[in-house]
């Protein structure tokens, strides 16, 4: 226990060294340096540092047990984040950028959360840091603003060795848009080419546009349902056309409230999964009944994803609201179903 | 008082009846001593004919139940006898049924919904003390829809919470393998047909376990392999007299349904049978085909862990082993065999057989159109949307006349009546 309180003193020194050094530049700017390059910098600390890093790597799982009271609750998780990271990074040379750079922005965004984070080392940064990373956060598609993501990669809690490499792809999105306005269903139809309509068997119109190929219900309250396109921005752009093409039969439609309902995804993990060995050790969260469906429903509690697992490795995902739950819903059942991988 | 009766204790006459709770009781007045005890529940009679009335009839707890329900529960115990069920799956499923029925989507389900709700719960009931019961079987009783009884099985098991455990092979097995009627000769089955229970279950179920080692059996209907396995067994007890009998012969002589994919659950595991065989010394040079193994198959039976490890690489073994075989094999052209591996066309006798891969089956087949990956396309929702774009779906005035003179042209010839 000595050595992991030295250990932290001896860090949250060198954190406020860091400190006075960062004040006067913009917190932007500061953790734009990466990490690796911090260790050569550092002054007489390092060494005794660098000497304790072998205790360090032992009890590296064990923060839960040091007392870390005296903290503020916000350092105590960064603290403990950035020990196992650097313990991690020495013990691990071989960090696949490729892989790492093929990764999903969420991963990413951590990384920046973290060095942000580090470089405060007091309280003050801290607080304006989480401001930061929020930031960062609501741009999750724009790497560009992301610029640690080519650099080094700093592996975050989940070592390198368990991230997957395969990002599912996406094969269909269900959105809900309000065109604020009473439709004749019969004009649409009679107006339109790309209509049909049949009022005995369902009350709306189903309308089809090439690209992007997809294809929408049209109640005559208004409300349409667009499903079809494999992408977020697909779906909005189609449901802009669809309201383009009821605009143009004379009806005062309207844009409001685009959202989107549900996401589908699928993936391959490429080796062959024992389902039943999978239902046995999953039971709360599986159902595997071979009588009446060749797949396991999975349904993930955090994040709320329902998973079909089928015994070739294929895997779909869907009842997402997010892109990102789709990449961490898979991201948590890899390692599960690398368990079973050994028939 | 007296009705000639002694008391077997003190012997005295003065007997006493008397009530200790409702119930008649003959008491000698001298001792105590309790010489008769009436039954405890009320008779319909007073003399001969000493039914008891049910709890259920002489209590009123069927006042607070509504008809629907009532049936629903007469019909959940009228199952579990006709599947002669042990008495206390009865009571259980009984209660699962009256679980289900205080949620309100199940109360006001349509009348279809509640008749298969009654099989759900026999079929929870019994997966939980590992009785072997199929949806099959219990769709076929129902006279229900298998897509019907999914949709409320599901719907049951998530309401409820339950935690219903896997169909239990072994004891599937053993109850369907003891429904062929083949154990007993009959005018329908020549002699040469019967065969011994006990031998025809082993051998099915070393089959069964082969299957489920081999991966043809996850993610697939139990009973189908189940079929197949039997058929194999009873054939390779006696290949020279049965190797001419089909599976839909078979199936028609133990008047048991076949299964429509037991068919193909058959040849696949006759080829997993075949590469085991490539794997005996013995077996090698007799260049066996898919008719042929069947006689051997209790010599690979006997060596099946050996064979099986021998026979087919785990698709995850170590890269180095792999390649190290890859490259050996590579130069006789070996490697693309070993890809779309699951035929029988082996050059059988010619070269060593490589290990192939042990896949599942939809693993094994070649895949059916390579999915181009959608490129990615840099769409960002708010692109400007042209007008030319919008109005290729839009019909011309022209059009629309054109259409609406269709659409009643068409409305009149349907509403025209038939010529009487």
């Amino acid at each position: 226990m000595e050595g992991e309180e030295t250990y932290l003193d001896l860090f949250l020194a060198r954190c406020a060294a860091q400190d006075d050094l960062a004040l006067p530049r913009s917190p932007l700017l500061s953790p734009i340096v990466p990490y690796d390059v911090y260790i050569p910098n550092s002054s007489n600390p390092e060494t005794t540092f660098n000497s304790q890093l072998e205790e360090v790597t032992e009890i590296s799982g064990n923060f839960s047990s040091v007392d870390l009271s005296f903290l503020p609750d916000e350092l105590t998780q960064e603290n403990k984040d950035q020990t196992v990271i650097r313990s991690k990074h020495e013990t691990e040379e071989n960090c696949k950028t490729e892989s790492w750079q093929s990764r999903l922005p969420l991963p990413s965004q951590q990384d920046v959360d973290l060095v942000l984070n580090s470089s405060g080392g007091s309280s003050s940064h801290s607080h304006l840091h989480p401001g930061d990373a929020n930031s960062a956060q609501r741009s999750p598609e724009k790497p560009h603003s992301l610029p640690l993501a080519s650099i080094t990669p700093m592996t975050p809690v989940t070592p390198v060795s368990e991230c997957s490499g395969i990002v599912p792809q996406l094969q269909n999105i269900v959105s809900t848009v309000n065109l604020a306005c009473k439709l004749d269903l019969k004009k649409i139809a009679l107006h339109a080419k790309n209509a049909e309509y049949n009022p005995k068997r369902f009350a709306a119109v189903i309308m089809r546009i090439r690209e992007p190929r997809t294809t929408a219900l049209i109640f005559s309250s208004g409300k349409m349902v667009c499903t079809g396109a494999k992408s977020e921005e697909q779906s909005r752009l189609a449901a802009r056309k669809y309201a383009r093409v009821v605009q143009k039969l004379g009806f005062p439609a309207r844009f409001l409230d685009f959202k989107i309902q549900n996401m589908v995804g699928s993936c391959d993990v490429r080796f062959p999964i024992r389902l039943e060995g999978l239902v046995l050790t999953h039971q709360q969260f599986s159902s595997y009944e071979p009588e009446l469906f060749p797949g396991l429903i999975y349904r993930m509690v955090k994040p709320r994803i329902v998973l079909l697992i089928f015994v070739s490795g294929k895997v779909v995902l869907t009842g997402a609201k997010e892109r990102s739950e789709i990449y961490e819903a898979f991201e948590n059942i890899y390692p599960i179903l690398k368990g079973f991988k050994k028939t | 008082m007296p009705g000639g009766g002694r008391c077997p204790d003190c012997g005295s006459t003065e007997l006493v009846e008397d009530s200790h709770y409702s119930q008649n009781q003959l008491v000698c007045s001298d001792c105590g001593c309790v010489v008769t005890e009436g039954v405890l529940t009320t008779t319909f009679t007073d003399e001969g004919n000493l039914r008891e009335v049910t709890y259920s009839r002489s209590t009123g707890e069927n006042e607070q139940v509504s008809r629907s329900q009532q049936r629903g529960l007469c019909r959940v115990r009228d199952l579990c006898r006709v599947l002669q069920l042990p008495p206390t799956f009865e009571d259980t499923a009984v209660a699962y049924y009256q679980q289900a029925y205080q949620h309100s989507g199940i109360r006001a389900a349509r009348l279809q919904k509640k008749e298969v709700l009654v099989g759900c719960c026999v079929l929870i009931t019994c997966r939980q003390r590992n009785w072997p019961l199929t949806m099959g079987t219990i769709c076929t009783l129902l006279y229900a829809d298998l897509d019907v009884f999914s949709g409320t099985y599901m719907q049951m098991v998530k309401l409820l919470g339950l935690d219903v455990p896997s169909l239990c092979l072994v004891d599937l097995v053993k109850t369907y393998c003891s429904s062929f009627k083949l154990f007993e000769a009959s005018p329908s089955v020549p002699a040469k047909y019967v065969e011994d229970k006990e031998k025809m279950l082993s051998r099915t179920l070393q089959l069964v376990e082969l299957a489920d080692e081999t991966w043809l059996v996850t993610g697939r209907h139990p009973l189908p392999v189940i079929t197949a396995a039997t058929f194999l067994a009873w054939q390779s007890l006696r290949p020279s007299d049965r190797l001419t009998c089909s599976l839909a012969r078979f199936c028609k002589l133990a008047s048991v349904d076949l299964p429509y994919p037991a068919s193909s659950r058959l040849q696949e595991l006759l080829a997993v049978l075949l590469r085991l065989a490539e794997q005996l010394a013995w077996l090698q040079v007799l260049k066996l085909d898919k008719r042929s193994v069947v006689a051997h198959v209790g010599d690979l039976l006997q060596h099946r862990p050996m064979l099986i490890r021998k026979a087919f690489r785990d698709a995850t073994a170590e890269p180095g082993a792999l390649d190290a075989r890859e490259k050996e094999l590579q130069g006789q052209g070996w490697g693309k065999e070993d890809r779309g591996d699951g035929s029988l066309d082996l050059p059988a006798g010619k070269r060593p057989a490589s290990p192939a891969l042990l896949l599942p089956p939809c693993m094994l087949k070649p895949p059916k159109r390579t999915c181009p990956t959608p490129p990615v396309s840099a769409v960002t929702g708010d692109e400007n949307i042209s007008d030319s774009e919008i109005e290729q779906y839009l019909r011309t005035p022209q059009e629309v006349r054109d259409f609406q003179r269709a659409q009643a042209a068409r409305q009149a010839a349907t509403s025209v009546p038939n010529p009487p």
